[in-house]
């Protein structure tokens, strides 16, 4: 899924599901070797977690909002609210590790 | 509905496209604000050919565009200019009459370098080649393409700056560098004067693009040697790791994702190439420019269709020691009755691509322009093979010609690994539509049938002593002993030995197959 400063309210905030963000632009080659993984894991997680990308370069108003200043930067949004963030290329096997550990602790809220 | 592999690019990648408005130039917290021109938060672009769009979010795809045009190589974007550096040259002259066949605005600087390095070695083109005012005439009667030449060398910025701003290219192909790992091995001046000639004719270049025509596409020509090849079987990527590659250290582990491969050159002339590589990799972090960084697998071969149409057509051909690429130089020997010379054990394995495929990589490049900032490695090969492999190759399509071949090892005058494994991974230019389409076996048979008629043939006498390497790396300069002379039947692979493995997926998705529909 696409990101942009004018869905980012809708699609992201708004979500209720949690929402993972991958913050890139075309001159980061890391951002560029992280992209088929992020694909992937979108297909994967659809329906328990909304995972897309963000052009830092195209949509400069979120990316300054959330204060982003090396990329790939990753944000989990919960509800609105930042519940991970990491900066730096992660393999498959990192980002999945995130994933499920936020989803995790989501049941376990549930469960209480 | 057809497919093709660039529908969904956008004007972000087009470069048409004029930015205005509220692009923040790294927005990474090294924004240079370059584009804050218009109020409000919206990035906006004006397009060159389509005023009348006015001011408009980048978001247009090419499939949307009418400026972008189906081909049988994916959309072209209509009348595109292209200037192509070193346009005299086996690989710029060719291409310059396929993108003019393919309806291109095609310009090209040359200073006539190559005819004066291979006048040097006292050989000549085999294939012969007139003066470039008779070329552009001949390009003009045979195929209707009209070249806007003009004789500069790249090294002289203030006439480079002149053309470019004449011509504002919107895609730059530079193949205006010596190609010569033996030429830089002669003797301290010549390694000095390819390294400046090769290194600071790309460094100028990159800050004129900067100045003058920051939004065009730098094709950029590297080799596979920029690499190396690894004893340790290490897949070559395409410049950079991919993000599950780690690095694991006292038990820690760190994604090597996007972080540059090794480079491990083979000659000073490939130490000008990864030179290169960087400086165009920081060019583009610095100032948003944007290129392809092509590794280029050894090309050979005589044959396009529009090299075909007429004689005067012809591209050069090289078979010198220091110009002749492997594939053209056996063919050559073929013909003059030398044996083949394999160096050393004749074990080595490198990519190669025919100049046909070569081309048309080139064309699914240009189709595709990277979006502002992105420098992209682009591994350019068809097939990987042994060089003994090779050799075999071309002694038995020589026998189909009447030739009998013969391959000898002689001693090797490089510095490098015999015998090695080789493993490539080439992705970029298959995901935008590209499908080797020529076999070895087929190009050296247009080779044979090009280069065993007469005239030729008394021109590759004339040149036959130029043909054995005496350039070695040590600095010596003599023949190299013969270790052996074969039959191309006794030249096997051994069983269990290294054999090249190749990483091209040729099923993606957004490929238009125009040859079904030319069935």
């Amino acid at each position: 899924m696409i990101f942009t400063d004018k869905n980012f309210q809708e699609e992201v905030l708004k979500s209720p599901i949690p929402v993972l963000v991958e913050f890139w632009a075309s001159w980061c080659p890391p951002c560029k070797m992280v992209e088929p993984i992020i694909d992937r894991l979108e297909k994967e997680y659809m329906g328990r977690m909304k995972i897309g990308k963000m052009n830092v370069d195209i949509n400069p108003v979120t990316a300054k909002r959330y204060n982003v200043k090396g990329l790939p930067t990753f944000i989990i949004f919960i509800n609105g609210k930042i519940v991970y963030r990491g900066v730096a290329a992660k393999t498959e096997n990192e980002l999945r590790r995130v994933i499920e550990e936020i989803l995790a602790s989501q049941d376990e809220e549930v469960r209480v | 509905m057809n497919t093709y592999h660039n529908d969904r690019l956008t004007c972000w990648n087009c470069p048409s496209a004029i930015l205005r408005g509220n692009v923040d130039f790294r927005a990474c917290g090294q924004s240079m604000r370059r584009f804050t021109s218009m109020e409000g938060g919206d990035v906006v672009i004006e397009c060159e050919r389509r005023p009348e769009l006015g001011h408009f979010e980048p978001t247009i795809n090419f499939s949307e565009c009418p400026q972008w045009k189906p081909t049988k190589y994916g959309r072209l974007l209509d009348n595109m200019r292209v200037l192509i550096l070193g346009i005299d040259g086996y690989l710029g002259w060719t291409l310059a009459l396929k993108l003019g066949a393919l309806g291109f605005e095609v310009s090209g600087v040359d200073n006539f370098l190559r005819r004066r390095m291979v006048r040097e070695k006292g050989s000549m083109s085999v294939v012969p080649i007139a003066s470039m005012e008779e070329r552009i005439k001949a390009a003009k009667k045979y195929l209707d393409i009209d070249i806007n030449f003009r004789k500069i060398d790249v090294l002289n910025r203030d006439k480079l700056a002149d053309f470019l701003k004449e011509v504002k290219p919107e895609v730059i192909v530079h193949y205006a560098e010596v190609p010569s790992a033996p030429y830089s091995m002669v003797d301290a001046d010549h390694a000095i004067f390819v390294q400046k000639n090769n290194v600071l004719g790309t460094l100028g270049l990159l800050f004129l693009m900067r100045d003058i025509v920051p939004e065009a596409t730098l094709i950029k020509l590297g080799t596979m040697g920029e690499y190396g090849a690894p004893l340790t079987g290490r897949p070559l990527f395409e410049g950079f790791f991919p993000a599950d590659a780690v690095l694991l250290w006292n038990g820690r582990e760190w994604s090597l994702g996007g972080e540059m491969t090794p480079r491990d050159p083979v000659s000073f002339y490939h130490v000008s190439k990864v030179q290169d590589t960087f400086n165009v990799y920081e060019a583009c972090k610095y100032w948003w420019l944007r290129s392809y960084d092509v590794m280029q697998g050894v090309i050979y071969g005589v044959h396009t269709d529009e090299l075909a149409t007429d004689d005067k057509l012809r591209t050069r051909f090289d078979v010198d020691e220091w110009f002749g690429t492997v594939v053209n130089r056996f063919v050559a020997q073929a013909i003059l009755g030398i044996p083949l010379t394999l160096y050393g054990e004749g074990e080595q394995i490198r990519g190669f691509i025919a100049l046909e495929d070569a081309m048309e990589c080139m064309v699914r490049l240009i189709s595709s322009p990277p979006e502002p900032g992105q420098y992209t490695v682009v591994n350019q090969v068809s097939g990987l093979y042994k060089l003994k492999t090779i050799a075999k190759t071309v002694a038995e399509v020589g026998a189909e010609f009447g030739f009998d071949v013969k391959i000898q090892r002689i001693e090797n005058p490089r510095v490098e690994s015999e015998v090695h494994p080789l493993e490539v991974v080439a992705e970029n230019l298959p995901e935008r539509g590209f499908r080797p389409r020529v076999s070895l076996e087929r190009e050296i048979r247009r080779m044979f049938d090009l280069l065993s008629r007469k005239h030729i043939v008394r021109r590759l006498e004339k040149v036959k002593d130029t043909i054995i390497p005496r350039t070695w790396w040590s600095g010596d300069k003599r023949d190299p002993k013969v270790l052996g002379v074969y039959s191309p039947d006794e030249v096997r692979e051994e069983e269990g030995g290294f054999r090249g493995i190749l990483h091209m997926p040729l099923d993606s998705v957004f490929v238009y197959r125009w040859e079904d529909e030319e069935k």
